[in-house]
Parts: structure tokens; sequence; C-alpha cells
């Protein structure tokens, strides 16, 4: 695939007749058409060292705090390096800047592959819709790339745009990535420093895919009310050939949807189902709602060993890596379409379909590769189709009839409990099974994050996730929930009638629930999460396998909370964005606050925006089920914006979060751009980044970390009622740290106004001297 | 001879260097000669048993032997209830992060010299304990747990229900003394 973006010169010295320079570059193409649409801010296109002193800034008040997952380095040959308790490595590293340097690499890898994603997406596009495809996201959206223009300068207004961005993005990742060879970076704030830039880059990768895939492909285009799709494992019609997509990238899904309808076959659901797991899932039904989810990554191993598809087309990410071989057991034929993940199969790209169709009929391979996405389309359709009546939807599941005899082999040895993630009761569940009750395995089938290792692990080969699966057949059946599709991104209009009510502190906050699986207690947890602030008037923003099992819990009604709240960016709103990328949306949004509401300059211009959304922007990130490397970078990208994420206990073994000290009064002190002075504000928010064991301990949290300086008394008030009335629930008293956020008694809220009071005057609380300011962290941004 | 011990998750082998495995009266006599010892509870704590109690219990008697405590996750609110006011409540990520600073103690009466943990989700516990390994050399660590968490000073050598909770009782009755 060739460059699509425009040439670029480089040279480390110049001299002609008139001109004598240094480190000179020279594009020439794209940058000479940008037209002057906002006058060009202090960053455009900041490489690792010119963000650098607001990390630095970010870090001094939000320290690293590691957790080392191991005691050894093992990444060179004078390896493996004992650095635990203060010793040093061969090359000179510690350990804190090895952990530093683990999580940098981490975001390098899940920035990376949000990226690749990007890039195969817009050659993709490119190539079937042209480079100069515009991008429009319709009326109500000016602002249509966030991300780009603060980060860049420019505004996209062509798919070739959009590739240019992506080389910006790759150089970084590069440059990135590189600091983690031996010998090179030896501190462990400047390691965060590049985590903290690359992803950055990962919500402008980000950004790029989904606005991309949203302009070519129809989807909404941030409409509120996007229509209503299905999920669950209960809600395939197995009386129809089933094409499972498994991954993140949909340009294949598109395809095969595109074959049937072109073929007379109809849409999704009409003679094919058309299903998926994980992202592309949710861009299938972005792309038609009458596609169905089946789950998030957890359900992978249990769908498909329940033999519903019929043909597994596997594009990129988050797929079961031996998912041939488990296909393979229930007789589905697999196509994989992504270079990225092509499982040893074989390339029949330069077959015709019908050669490819009958070899994976007749079984003389489980699967091919063919990264031809048109003719991929075509296959999976057509093998589907004439795999069914041969399948017969042949599954490996036990029926329930058959549990007890397998598990009677059951030792009771532990061994599957002790290679667990989340150390869940299984020897008892198949100990019980085996004496002839299944109600701790029907059980489990609600927690269980289905990876299997389990099985892997028992000497006896007892099948425990098949087992698990049978035992909960009656409930797997009734499965099917609500879920608004993703509607993309937020509109200028929404940003502009809620702007001010955020800011200060009016609707309480903005709470995105993001990201993956590894849920410590099952999905339904973030469902009740979910519903919990949704009713208390946050906005709830949601995105990937969350905004999935965010529908698990049904309300009085019968409800989910996709049918129980309207689907628009406002108070008590429920807003499912829409797959990982679509998370760039969610960022995006404060980033337009800061923007359309403020009117802060936004062209290149990061370090303001990101000072105002921490100081004004009452918003927090929840991944309560993070997994993935895309989770690290996504998190750290949010963190880098000034947004604090919680994650779920598995979080902490991302190794490291970056902790506020509330006593630290010093580090919690900003300019007053009014005056200049430095001015103590509270801990708020108190951290950037901090794992949590339980749910309720989280509720209390999010409350509390959507607090921000700027609020106003009455949006104080409301914050801190939502976040006294969570603590008195789940605590049975009042937060003992209160007193650093009343700044006035005219912040107390009113039901709770007696005894806050009494609590202040035993603490020897005073009325703040100045309770009311503009802050900032940047020296440069005060007035006088 | 020493125990050699498989961490409880078979995963979790962080080095050479692994916590020396506790049980019967050492456990109780490691906190009763502790100065500044400081007990940690976590959320697992109201869902373990001990005996027909929940393990929230047993923390609730330790407690009440003068032991000051920091109430993790959502447990504040049950110690409470069973008449033990929390010297603090955090979580257990801000109590490790102070931990790590040889200057902080919960009470400002002098650093602790003996972080105890307990009832805390074992992966979350484990990572914990590994930031105070590395960073916290001042200081000793032991886990309550039955499950062995290899980055502890000392640990519980992965217990069945009924041995863990003798060692339980037993140090009810040192402590108490």
């Amino acid at each position: 695939m060739a460059e699509k973006g425009p040439l670029k010169i480089s040279a480390k010295e110049l001299t002609s007749g008139l001109v004598h320079a240094k480190d000179v570059e020279v594009f020439i193409g794209r940058l000479a058409m940008e037209e002057e649409w906002e006058p060009l801010g202090p960053t455009p296109f900041p490489s690792i060292a010119t963000l650098r002193s607001w990390d630095h800034l970010l870090l001094s008040r939000y320290k690293p705090f590691y957790a080392p997952f191991c005691d050894y380095c093992c990444l060179c040959t004078y390896g493996k390096c004992d650095l635990s308790k203060g010793r040093l490595g061969a090359c000179g590293l510690d350990m804190k800047a090895q952990t530093a340097r683990i999580v940098l690499i981490a975001c390098c890898i899940g920035a990376a592959t949000h990226l690749s994603h990007a890039r195969h997406m817009v050659d993709h596009l490119i190539e079937k819709y042209g480079e100069d495809y515009p991008i429009n996201l319709g009326s109500d959206i000016a602002v249509e790339m966030p991300h780009a223009r603060l980060i860049t300068g420019i505004k996209p207004k062509t798919l070739g745009d959009l590739a240019f961005l992506l080389n910006y993005c790759e150089k970084q990742v590069t440059q990135c990535l590189s600091a983690a060879h031996t010998g090179q970076e030896g501190s462990y704030i400047d390691f965060e420093s590049k985590a903290l830039q690359v992803s950055m880059i990962d919500h402008l990768a980000m950004e790029i895919a989904d606005v991309a895939q949203i302009v070519t492909f129809g989807f909404p285009k941030g409409d509120p009310d996007a229509p209503l799709t299905w999920v669950g494992l209960g809600v395939l019609d197995l009386s129809k050939p089933v094409v499972l997509c498994i991954g993140h990238n949909v340009s294949a899904g598109i395809e095969v949807i595109d074959y049937l309808e072109k073929s007379g076959l109809g849409g999704p659901g009409e003679t094919v189902e058309v299903a998926g797991l994980c992202c592309t899932a949710h861009d299938i039904t972005r792309y038609r709602d009458q596609a169905k989810i089946v789950g998030p990554i957890s359900d992978q191993l249990r769908i498909i060993r329940s033999g519903a598809a019929d043909a597994i087309m596997i594009d990129e990410q988050c797929i079961r890596t031996n998912v041939v071989y488990e296909a393979q057991r229930v007789k589905t034929p697999v196509i994989a379409v992504s270079d990225k993940a092509s499982h040893g199969l074989p390339d029949v790209s330069e077959l015709p379909i019908e050669k490819i169709v009958q070899m994976l009929v007749s079984g003389s391979t489980p699967g091919v590769f063919l990264p031809d996405l048109e003719k991929a389309g075509a296959v999976v359709a057509l093998t589907a189709i004439r795999m069914a009546p041969i399948r017969q939807k042949f599954k490996i599941i036990p029926d329930p009839s058959q549990i007890q005899t397998q598990a009677s082999q059951c030792t009771f040895c532990g061994t599957c409990r002790r290679n667990c993630p989340i150390d869940l009761p299984i020897d008892q569940a198949v100990f019980n099974a085996k004496n002839g009750n299944f109600e701790l395995l029907s059980m489990l089938h609600d927690v269980c994050l289905g990876c299997a290792r389990c099985e892997q692990v028992c000497p006896r080969k007892i099948p425990a996730l098949s087992l698990i699966e049978a035992a909960a057949q009656h409930k797997i059946k009734t499965e099917k929930y609500r879920m608004r599709v993703g509607r993309g991104p937020i509109l200028d209009t929404e940003i502009r009638e809620v702007g001010s009510p955020i800011v200060l502190g009016e609707i309480p906050g903005v709470v995105a629930y993001v990201g993956c699986a590894n849920f410590p207690n099952g999905g339904r947890e973030v469902a009740t999460m979910a519903r919990e602030f949704a009713r208390r008037g946050y906005i709830v923003t949601l995105s990937g396998c969350s905004a999935m099992v965010a529908s698990y819990v049904k309300n009085e009604e019968g409800k989910t909370i996709y049918e129980e709240f309207p689907g628009a960016f406002d108070r008590g709103g429920v807003v499912n964005v829409g797959s990982c990328v679509a998370n760039a949306h969610i960022s995006g949004a404060a980033i337009k606050i800061a923007n359309i509401f403020a009117r802060r300059p936004l062209r290149a211009n990061y370090e303001e925006i990101a000072d105002y959304i921490l100081n004004r922007v009452g918003a927090c990130g929840v991944a309560w089920g993070a997994y993935s490397q895309k989770a690290a970078s996504i998190a750290t990208g949010f963190n880098r914006l000034g947004v604090p994420v919680i994650v779920g206990p598995q979080g902490s073994k991302y190794r490291r979060m970056y902790l506020g000290r509330a006593e630290d009064k010093e580090s919690f002190t900003v300019y007053d751009a009014r005056t200049g002075e430095r001015v103590w504000v509270g801990p708020a928010p108190e951290h950037l980044i901090i794992a949590l064991e339980t749910m309720e301990e989280c509720m209390v949290w999010t409350a509390k970390l959507c607090i921000r300086p700027n609020d106003t008394t009455k949006g104080r008030m409301i914050k801190l009622t939502h976040y006294v009335d969570l603590y008195k629930r789940i605590y049975g008293r009042l937060p003992p740290d209160l007193h650093m956020f009343v700044r006035t008694e005219a912040d107390i809220p009113v039901t709770f106004k007696d005894e806050i009071m009494q609590h202040l005057k035993e603490v020897g609380w005073k009325p703040w001297e100045r309770p009311s300011i503009d802050p900032t962290l940047l020296k440069r941004l005060v007035r006088v | 001879m020493a125990m050699t011990v498989k961490p409880w998750q078979w995963g979790n082998v962080p080095g050479h260097e692994m916590a020396t495995p506790v049980k019967g009266d050492v456990v109780a006599k490691l906190i009763k000669s502790a100065k500044r010892p400081l007990l940690v509870v976590g959320g697992e704590a109201l869902r373990e048993k001990w005996g027909d109690k929940l393990l929230i219990d047993f923390v609730a008697e330790l407690a009440k032997t003068g032991v000051p405590v920091v109430a993790t996750a959502h447990t504040y609110r049950a110690l409470r209830e069973r008449g033990v006011e929390p010297a603090a409540i955090m979580t257990v990520a801000d109590v490790t992060n102070r931990l790590q600073d040889p200057s902080w103690s919960v009470d400002g009466k002098g650093v602790h010299d003996l972080a105890i943990f307990v009832g805390i989700s074992y992966q979350l516990q484990s990572q914990m304990l590994s930031t105070l390994k590395h960073f916290a050399t001042h200081l000793r660590t032991i886990s309550l747990d039955r499950y062995f968490h290899p980055n502890a000073t000392f640990s519980m050598p992965n217990l069945k229900q009924d041995e863990w909770e003798q060692v339980l009782n037993n140090v009810i009755q040192v402590v108490r003394g």
C-alpha cells in the first residue's frame, strides 16, 4: 500500500544564499492546503518532549505508584536481572523505571493496535471510496474530530487527510516504543511521560478509525435515538445459518452483510443470522441494527462451543488465539481476514470463491486466510449457508444429563480454582456436580470469564467451562437484552446545552463505563453502577464490552438501561458511543466542552485544554473489567487529558496507578488565573488512576472523582449530595474527608446540613478564604 | 527445614525470594511482638467464612485487642456494627501508597513495623504486597488469608479451612494475652 500522506523532506542543516537553518522538516502536499480556521496554538504535532512539562506537572501531584508483577527484567540477554528490594539490573535500571518501562510498552502495544486498525480501515476505505471522500458528520457536528484539531492543529476534511494524520501517529508510536530499548530512558517519570504521549496518540488513532467508518459506512452520526438492537447469548435464531464475526475491525463484517443484501438473501436475520462478539459486534449493529451482539469477549468460547456458528470470521484483536482449534471441534470453518491474525491458515486469495467455499465445506481445511475483504464476505456467507445443514449446530457443550458423568472424575484437588484469574470456586462447583448438585456450576456462568484456564490445568481433563455452560442452559436461552447501538460522537448542539451545567457542576458528572470483560464479579456490576448514576442524573456514557453488559440487569418494569433512559448526552442520559475506537468520542466530548462551551482555543493547544478539563469538567472513567493493553493506553490517554479513571481489582495488574495524597496540600494548589496566587483547592480529583476492590467502593469513588475545583456553589452542593448520600448508604457515616470539599456553608447539601455542620465543627473546619477562583496549573495562563 | 510452598495462584511466581510460610503459634507471635502493627482489611472479609461467622468477625476480634485497623473496600460499616472504630477508611491502594512512606502512620504515633493484610481479594492483595516488598523495606508484611502470598514477608501456606480457622483462633487468644 502506497503512503497516502504528503512528501516529507528532512535535513539536519540547510544552507543557501539567503537562509541557514537546522533540523528542517518540509511537508509538500497536505499542509500546504491547510486553511487558517483558527490561529495555530503552541503545540502542533507534539513530539515526546513537547508536552513533557505538562506530564511532569501532572505527575508531581499524581505520583506513579508501582506494583511490580515480577521481580525480574527479562528483556535482554544480560538478564534475567533481579530488581527486587532496590537492586539494579545489568543495564542500571531500577524496579520503578523497569515497571514504568513495562507500562510504556503496554501503552505502545495498545496504541499501535488501534493505530494499525485505523491504518487498515483508512487504506481500505480510500481504496473503496477514494481519498477525497469527505469527512461529514452532519449539520449538528462542526467540530468533527476534536482530537485531531487539538493535537495536530489539522481540521481533517477527507479520508486522505486521515491517512496523513496516521503518518504522524505512526512516527510517535515508533519513537515512544524505541525508548523502551535497553540503554535508553532511565527515569521512571520520563517513561511515564512517553506512556502519556503514546496514549494521547492512541485517542487520536481511535478517533481516526471511528470517524472513517462512520462517514463511509453510514453509521449513526451522534444520533441520540439510534435504534435498539439485541445482545446476549440467547439472541440467535438457531433455525437459520449463523455467521459469527469476532474481533474489532468491521470492514469484513460489512462485506458479509453487503453480500447477503446484494445476493437477494436479505439483511441480517432474514435468511442468515449475522452476529458478533466484542467490538466488531458493536460495529455491525451500527451498520444494520438487525445484526446481533452475542456478548463480550468472555462469551467467545461459550458461543463457539455451543455450536451456534456455521462460519466464523475473525478480523483483529481480542480473538481467542486457539479459535481454529475450538471451531474445528464443532466443525465450524474459520475465515481469517487480517494479516495481523492469520492463525497459520492457508492464503487462498488467488482462488475463486466457489473453490474456497468447497474447501471449507468439505473440511479439507479448518479455515482459510483471505485478506480480500469483498471475497471474504461472499465466502463467509456462502459457507455458513452450506454448512448449516451439514453441521446441524453440532456442539461440544454436553447435555445437562451428561454433567454428572463428566464431573465424576473430580478429586476436588483445587487446581482449577488456583488457576482461575478471579479465584472462582470451580472445584467446589464441579465436586458438587459429581454429587448431583448443579446449582453452583450454574451460578458460575454469571461471573466466569470464559477463559478455560481451569480446563488446561485439570489433571483429569474435566471440561469445567463446558460443564458450567451445560448447567446454565436454562438461563442462557433467556439471555436477550435490548441495547442502543453505538451512536458515535457527541453533537455540538448537545455540548452547548450541557457544557455550562457540567462545568458549573449542576450536572453532577459524566461517568464513562468503558473497556473489557475481566470483571471481578460479572458484568452485572457494571449494569448496576450505570443505572445508579443515570438515576442520579449523571451523564452515563458507555463503550465496548461494558456497553454490552450494562444491559444485563433489567429494572422493575423489565427494561434495560437503554430502554429506561434516553440516549442523549444530557442529564440522566445513557449514551452508548460504540466500539473501543469510539472511546475517542468520550474524551472528545470533554475537549469539545472546553472549546465549544468555554471557547478555549482548540487548535494545537493541548496543555490548556487538558488543564481546563482537569480543573473543570467533572468526568470519571470506570474500566471495571479492563484486561488489555488497549485499555491501558485508553486509560492513560484519558489521564493526560485530565480525566481520572477507576479500574477494577484486576486492573492492579497493570502495575501502575497515579495517586495523589490528599494530605499533601501543596500538591493540590493551583494558580488563580485572575491573581496569580497559589491557592489550595482540595483533592479534586484526588487520583488520576486507581484500582478498587468492590463495586460499592467504586460507586463512592466515582461520585468523589467528579468533584472539580471550579464547581459553583450550587454545583458543589449537588456533587456532595451524591457523594455523601452514597457514602452514608455504603459506609453508614459521613465521608471523613468532607471538610476538604466544603468551601463555604453554601456548598453543604441541604438534606444533610445539620449533620454535616456538626461534623465540620468537630473537625475544626472554617470557610475557605478563597472559595471561588479561576483554577489552572499553567503559570502562562495567569492574566496579571 | 523450611516449607516449600507453591503460590495459591499458580502463575503468581514473582521471583526466587518468596514469603516465609508461617502457621501455628508463629503467626500470633509475630503480631504480638510487633511494636506498631497495622491491620488492613478488605472486601473479601465480608464473604469469607470463619467458622459459622464471617472473616470480618475475626478482624473485629483482633482489632479489639488494640491493633489499629484500616477499613478498605466497603468494610467500615460491618466493623462498626461489630463494635470497632477503624483508624481510617481508605482504599487498599491508598493505604499501601502511604505505607511506603517511612514517615507515615495511620494515627501519627510512629512508623508501622508490621502491616497485616486480611480479606483482600487475592490478586489485588498480591500486587499491594509487591509494592511493599519492593518499596517499603522498613516494613514487614503478613497475610492472614489462608492462601499463600509470595510477595508478603510472611504468609499462610495454603491452609485448609479448618487449619486456617485454628490459626486465626490461636491468634486471637495469644494477642489478647
